[in-house]
């Protein structure tokens, strides 16, 4: 009792520490905007339009895009309505709360690709997380379909009815008919993976047939194509399409990337919680905790890697169709934002972890748990606040509630499931394996000697 | 002809494991296992800590990647300036992807060189290779544990005594 209370207050110290640094972090972006909103007073076309023209590119060949007529559709000239301001919130933390079932259903496909055995302990949890993805994310999408008119600039009536030339060219794709079948058939996917792996991993709890293990494989073996798809999918619909003239077919590799990178340091702090709770006692041990940390370190670069490429390649060109979208980010605070994913993001996680001992010292991971969320939470508000802010980063109480909301049922609902089963997968074939006892193998029948 | 060390020969991985731990919680500190492939868990029984290897990684990355952006920015914005498709005369974007092949390939070297230095190597004679026992059991199906006769608390009958109790079937004093 002492030691459990210990724990929490030792707890709070760390997350108080880590709720502070969110707390100076927000009150200095909305400084931050503030001022830089005093100072872009100008029409926000007009600003769109000079950069165009510093593009070097001949304005007539451009002149069918026409994107600042197409930005200035989705952020308009006056306060955005009230409607706006919380679809936007509230699209940003949905997508906050969707990585984590996404990177949970990655790497519970990826233990079965791989026939992983130090994810055995991590993997029952995971799986709870992944089957959030269907129904609860579905329910929770709710208020972005009904919402969407008023979130996505494409598809308000008056685009619709005199579509610009970049909308023509995704039609019929960017229509609303293909926005809602799309959307439904990308939650249909991942509910039948995330919960084909959950049954038969529940499935083999009761009876430890092998068979179960080989219809995971199977399911994670087809699942890794759907999922990559239905990821990109979703990531081009409810993200990159709030600016529709833009393009990059590395978008739904940065938001996986990101995505799995928080789930793997949120994997390794609910690891820590549940061993601690005792759930997980058994099978955890410190090489578990040791290559949590190692792939979120190969997850720092590899998001960093991918996220460049996308900037590079856009910057490399110069193309005014795909540059404007970093032109919008550079301005007002998200400049300081877009700091923050460069040397939050990447390169302080990357220094820090680089030496192996950090991997196991749970101080500090458990600290960079905190830190993980806060950059990817802004990541994604790097990716969809500026569309309706230009002038810099806006956070406010719709942020704060649409978050709190969200994580609150997430937290619930993954709770009741992961309390309602076995907390690890009782009779895997590589269970004993995961705890560090060698089991000779029956055909040799060396046990006798 | 003076004595190298002593050489155990254990059967298993197990084995060997286990009379490392032995060893090593006996206190000595120049002795070595040889096996025919890695043995997982082998550095913790031996107490061997985190190699140093990771440093001259290191090194040689962060010597890569200041001489890929130092040379990009010598070349092209101080010493020969040309303009190239409008860009400027240097930026981080176009110098990275060259600094950052150059991190990696100063890296490797570094982890290579480090490995060679750490090692002692390159060495052309080691008195266990002209033991045929050693030879043809650490290549093939034996663990052999090797404790030096140079070690401060080598003593003949004693460390005899710790290979025994280890569970060694065979051992024998390697000469050089």
């Amino acid at each position: 009792m002492t030691t459990s209370a210990i724990n929490l207050i030792s707890g709070l110290g760390r997350w108080s520490r880590v709720a502070a640094v969110v707390v100076a972090f927000a009150a200095a972006a909305l400084l931050g905007s503030r001022l830089t909103a005093a100072e872009h007073a100008e029409p926000v076309k007009g600003a769109a339009k000079t950069e165009a023209k510093a593009e070097h590119h001949a304005e007539a060949a451009h002149a069918g895009h026409d994107h600042a007529a197409g930005e200035c559709a989705n952020c308009g000239h006056d306060e955005p309505s009230e409607l706006k301001k919380f679809g936007y919130a509230y699209l940003t933390a949905y997508m906050f709360c969707l990585s984590f079932c996404l990177g949970a259903l990655f790497l519970v496909i990826l233990n079965h690709l791989f026939d992983a055995q130090w994810m055995l302990p991590i993997r029952r949890f995971l799986e709870h997380l992944a089957c959030q993805l269907c129904p609860t994310m579905l329910i929770l999408w709710i208020p972005i379909g009904a919402l969407a008119k008023h979130i996505f600039p494409w598809m308000s009536p008056e685009m619709q009815a005199h579509p610009d030339h970049a909308l023509l060219a995704k039609f019929p794709l960017f229509t609303p008919t293909a926005f809602y079948v799309i959307s439904g058939l990308i939650f249909v996917v991942w509910y039948v993976v995330a919960h084909g792996l959950r049954e038969a991993s529940l499935a083999q709890d009761k009876d430890g047939a092998a068979i179960h293990t080989r219809t995971m494989r199977r399911y994670a073996a087809a699942g890794i194509f759907c999922f990559a798809f239905s990821l990109t999918g979703a990531a081009i619909f409810w993200m990159k399409a709030l600016s529709h003239q833009f393009f990059s077919t590395m978008y739904g590799v940065v938001y996986f990337a990101g995505s799995v990178w928080v789930t793997l340091i949120t994997t390794y702090w609910l690891l820590l919680y549940f061993r601690n709770r005792g759930d997980l006692k058994d099978v955890t041990r410190q090489i578990t905790f040791h290559d949590c940390g190692v792939l979120f370190f190969a997850f720092t670069v590899f998001y960093a890697y991918v996220h460049f490429s996308q900037y590079f390649l856009i910057w490399n060109a110069a193309v005014p169709e795909e540059t404007f979208w970093y032109v919008a980010r550079e301005k007002g605070s998200w400049w300081w934002v877009g700091q923050l994913i460069i040397f939050g993001h990447f390169w302080f996680p990357f220094l820090m972890l680089l030496p192996i001992h950090r991997k196991l010292n749970i101080g500090f991971m458990s600290t960079m748990a905190g830190w993980a969320w806060v950059c990817h939470y802004m990541d994604l508000q790097f990716n969809i606040g500026p569309v309706l802010y230009p002038d810099g980063l806006h956070l406010g109480i719709y942020d704060v509630l649409s978050l709190g909301g969200l994580l609150a049922i997430l937290i619930f609902r993954f709770n009741s499931a992961f309390n309602a089963h076995p907390p690890y997968p009782q009779r895997d074939p590589r269970v004993a394996e995961a705890m560090g006892v060698y089991v000779e193998p029956a055909s040799t029948n060396k046990a006798a000697h | 002809m003076n004595a190298y060390g002593l050489m155990a020969v254990f059967e298993t991985p197990a084995d060997a494991i286990h009379a490392a731990e032995q060893v090593r919680d006996a206190g000595y500190s120049k002795w070595d296992v040889h096996t025919p492939f890695p043995v997982h868990g082998m550095d913790a029984a031996m107490g061997l800590p985190n190699s140093k290897v990771g440093w001259f990684t290191f090194l040689g990355g962060v010597t890569g990647y200041t001489t890929g952006m130092t040379m990009i920015w010598w070349m092209n914005a101080y010493d020969y300036k040309i303009v190239i498709g409008g860009k400027p005369m240097f930026s981080p974007f176009f110098s990275f992807p060259v600094s950052y092949e150059l991190t990696i390939l100063l890296a490797s070297f570094g982890s290579l060189i480090g490995m060679f230095l750490l090692n002692r190597l390159p060495r052309l004679h080691h008195p266990l290779l002209k033991n045929r026992k050693f030879c043809a059991g650490a290549t093939h199906d034996k663990f052999i544990l090797v404790i030096e006769t140079a070690d401060p608390k080598f003593n003949d009958q004693e460390t005899r005594k710790l290979l025994v109790s280890a569970g060694s079937k065979h051992i024998e004093m390697v000469e050089d």
